[in-house]
């Protein structure tokens, strides 16, 4: 007995070795005419039952085309769909972060929609959010979800420390922050992410505020001043304790959490946190105003989109794109973003009284003219890692912040060579 | 009648190979292939760039950074986890009350996914609302929170320390193994001999476990060596990748940049380590393989 154990351990690393390396061997099921698969990302605990009825009406609607979702965390989505295309078992359809979207049109696998589109398809969504999926004047994906960002600030720990507005500088926030910090208690002015992804982008809130870009000119923006007055504002803000201790070990989701509890004074995410809280901290008394103004009156906020791509080896095209048709009716629409907290991305949704009568809302919609996208560039992942990275290091205060930023921006540099 | 006795064993051996070169050999060749080509970033194989994949490794301080790392974690998470099993096995070998409960809670870790474990640390450990710090506040032990997971100084030797809670059931599973196997009669005779407990255990006891030490010491290097999920949970290798190791390393290039040329280079250097280490294992199995 304990010697069969013992071999079946061994079996089991030296498997464990291969499948890291290789990926899934291939599972490749060919569809059968009339199946649209479709891989979702599952945004939170809506998401599969939300996609599961859409199927069910879709089908009722449409005898003959079956519906095969598979919903994926958001963090294992591009891996799955990695292993999946290395092993041509890829779905008909799939929801990707639109940032990725410049590789899957480089090697060919996302498919134009421009053939399918109709002008009244085209019509229904929103410029703004369509605009990051076209690419070389073809449309290659559909915006299924967006996103963008604002501060949220907590009125009662403002109030304490005798604050009656949030702050519309980020000179006034760095005021605003060491005030609330000084409470004590454990209670601390700003929440400042520094771990996992997204860190370089809580970083770009200040940047672009200070008249920084990411890329500019075909050149990392990293070793501009603007960058390096963010950085060392923000390297005050912690020295000074305007932040939460050990930032490096915050999350985004860490840095809400503490917001919901009532420990943070302002932070800036997305609007689905106020949906957190309305579920989980219905008491807190806060507010959503838009990301403060540097020095030059720059402001800049963060956009995101998911969009649905087709696969360029999809066999049912046409009903694929019929699915998308349904998927992009109002009705559809309206729950899945009321569901999830997003931003409407369709014109029908925006008008809905949801979204009309919605003050938090109304911020981050009144932010969009001025939201900055992911630039569409291979190798972004790599230079938002290197970034990253980089801002780690001078919040541990293990690097000067001009040589780090300096060193981070020539790595990117010859990224964007590439 | 001879050419038969001379071909069956192959026969007999044939079935396994077979199994051995599908699970083992195909995947190596197909990294091989990988890691000697420029491939994008779907797995999709361009041209062949020789060992180009490789020198990219050499050239990053985070790939040396990470072997050195894994030597450090591989060692620590072990050693501990021998060191501290041999008297847990000791302990529950012996015969007491509520023996059968005190082992079922021992083997316990071993029920939960290592990922769940993982993720309760890291709430454990959360500088502002983690037990961990409540713990050592109420105690008096520290007088304000450490933030564990914020710098590698603090975060590393934590996950070697669960590392080594999680590998212990295991450890004690197979010291168990081999306690049972030694007679009772030994321990009269040397205790009427005048031997003490210690002199016991140093004389009849360890070198009796010995083979099943090192078994568990070659299988938990190569078990510890490929653990993903304590270091990828709590801080994903950072900050600034000072808590990587060659897996978590691996992932990051693989998936997250999307390089899976160098990824693939990466899992074959991993592949070679552990070679040597299952060809000491297999070593130790057939040398020693009739007291198991």
């Amino acid at each position: 007995m304990q010697v069969k154990t013992l071999h079946k351990n061994t079996f089991f690393s030296l498997k464990r070795l291969m499948l890291a390396g290789v990926g899934a061997v291939a599972l490749s099921a060919s569809a059968n005419a009339g199946t649209v698969r479709v891989t979702v990302a599952e945004y939170s605990a809506k998401t599969g039952p939300y996609f599961e009825q859409v199927a069910k009406d879709f089908e009722a609607a449409n005898p003959g085309i079956d519906i095969q979702f598979e919903v994926v965390p958001w963090d294992n989505l591009l891996q799955k769909l990695t292993t999946d295309i290395s092993a041509n078992a890829n779905a008909d359809l799939s929801i990707i972060g639109t940032r990725w979207l410049v590789d899957f049109v480089e090697q060919g696998i996302a498919e134009p929609l421009d053939s399918y589109l109709t002008p009244e398809i085209k019509g229904r969504f929103i410029e703004t959010f369509l605009t990051p999926s076209v690419m070389n004047g073809k449309t290659y994906g559909l915006p299924i979800a967006a996103s963008a960002r604002a501060m949220y600030y907590n009125k009662d720990l403002l109030a304490k420390a005798g604050l009656s507005e949030p702050p519309k500088t980020w000179a006034e926030l760095e005021d605003y922050a060491k005030k609330i910090s000084a409470q004590g208690n454990g209670v601390y002015g700003f929440g400042l992410q520094g771990k996992e992804v997204e860190t370089d982008v809580y970083f770009y809130y200040g940047m672009w505020s200070f008249g920084g870009d990411i890329v500019k000119d075909g050149k990392s923006g990293l070793d501009s001043k603007a960058a390096i007055d963010a950085a060392s504002l923000y390297k005050r803000l912690i020295d000074q304790g305007a932040t939460q201790p050990g930032v490096t070990s915050y999350a985004r989701e860490d840095v809400q959490n503490l917001f919901k509890q009532g420990k943070i004074g302002m932070m800036i995410t997305a609007p689905f946190l106020a949906n957190q809280i309305r579920d989980e901290a219905p008491n807190l008394q806060y507010g959503v105003a838009p990301i403060p103004k540097g020095p030059g009156g720059d402001q800049g906020t963060y956009g995101v989109t998911d969009s649905v791509i087709m696969f360029q080896n999809s066999k049912n095209k046409a009903e694929a794109f019929k699915f998308l048709d349904f998927l992009f009716q109002p009705k559809q629409r309206i729950k899945f973003t009321v569901d999830e907290g997003f931003l409407p991305v369709t014109k029908a949704e925006a008008e809905d009284k949801y979204f009309t009568e919605n003050a938090n809302l109304k911020v981050f919609t009144s932010l969009l003219p001025t939201a900055r996208f992911a630039p569409v560039i291979a190798g972004w992942e790599e230079i938002a890692d290197t970034t990253s990275s980089a801002l780690q290091r001078i919040y541990l205060g293990q690097g000067q912040i001009e040589p780090t930023l300096k060193e981070a921006a020539e790595k990117a540099n010859a990224i964007l060579k590439k | 009648m001879a050419s038969t006795r001379v071909i069956a064993p192959y026969v007999l051996v044939l079935p396994s190979f077979v199994l051995a070169a599908l699970i083992v050999i195909w995947p190596v060749n197909e990294l091989a292939q990988l890691a000697s080509h420029s491939v994008n970033r779907f797995g999709q194989i361009r041209d062949f760039v020789g060992m180009a994949n490789f020198a990219a490794l050499l050239d990053d301080p985070n790939f040396i950074a990470s072997l050195w790392r894994t030597g450090i974690w591989t060692i620590g998470v072990v050693g501990g986890a021998i060191i501290c099993s041999v008297p847990v096995a000791l302990v529950l070998n012996e015969d007491f009350y509520g023996r059968d409960l005190a082992r079922v809670i021992v083997m316990l870790p071993w029920a939960v996914s290592l990922t769940m474990t993982a993720i309760v640390w890291r709430w454990a450990l959360s500088g502002e609302s983690g037990m961990l710090n409540s713990a050592l506040l109420e105690l008096g032990v520290i007088d304000q929170n450490i933030q564990w997971l914020a710098e590698a100084s603090t975060a590393f030797p934590m996950q070697i320390l669960i590392g080594i809670l999680v590998t212990i059931p295991f450890t004690v599973t197979i010291i168990l193994g081999g306690l049972s196997s030694i007679p009772d009669d030994l321990y009269e005779a040397a205790a009427l001999e005048g031997a003490g407990r210690w002199e016991q255990f140093r004389h009849i006891t360890l070198p009796l476990i010995a083979p099943f030490l090192n078994i568990a010491l070659v299988l938990n290097t190569i078990y510890v060596f490929n653990s993903f999920p304590i270091i990828w949970a709590m801080t994903q290798g950072g900050p600034a990748n000072s808590t990587d190791i060659l897996v978590t390393y691996l992932y990051k290039v693989g998936f997250r940049l999307g390089k899976l040329g160098e990824a693939s280079a990466v899992s074959l250097v991993m592949f070679g380590i552990l070679l040597v280490f299952t060809l000491i294992y297999v070593r130790l199995t057939t040398a020693k393989g009739a007291k198991i």
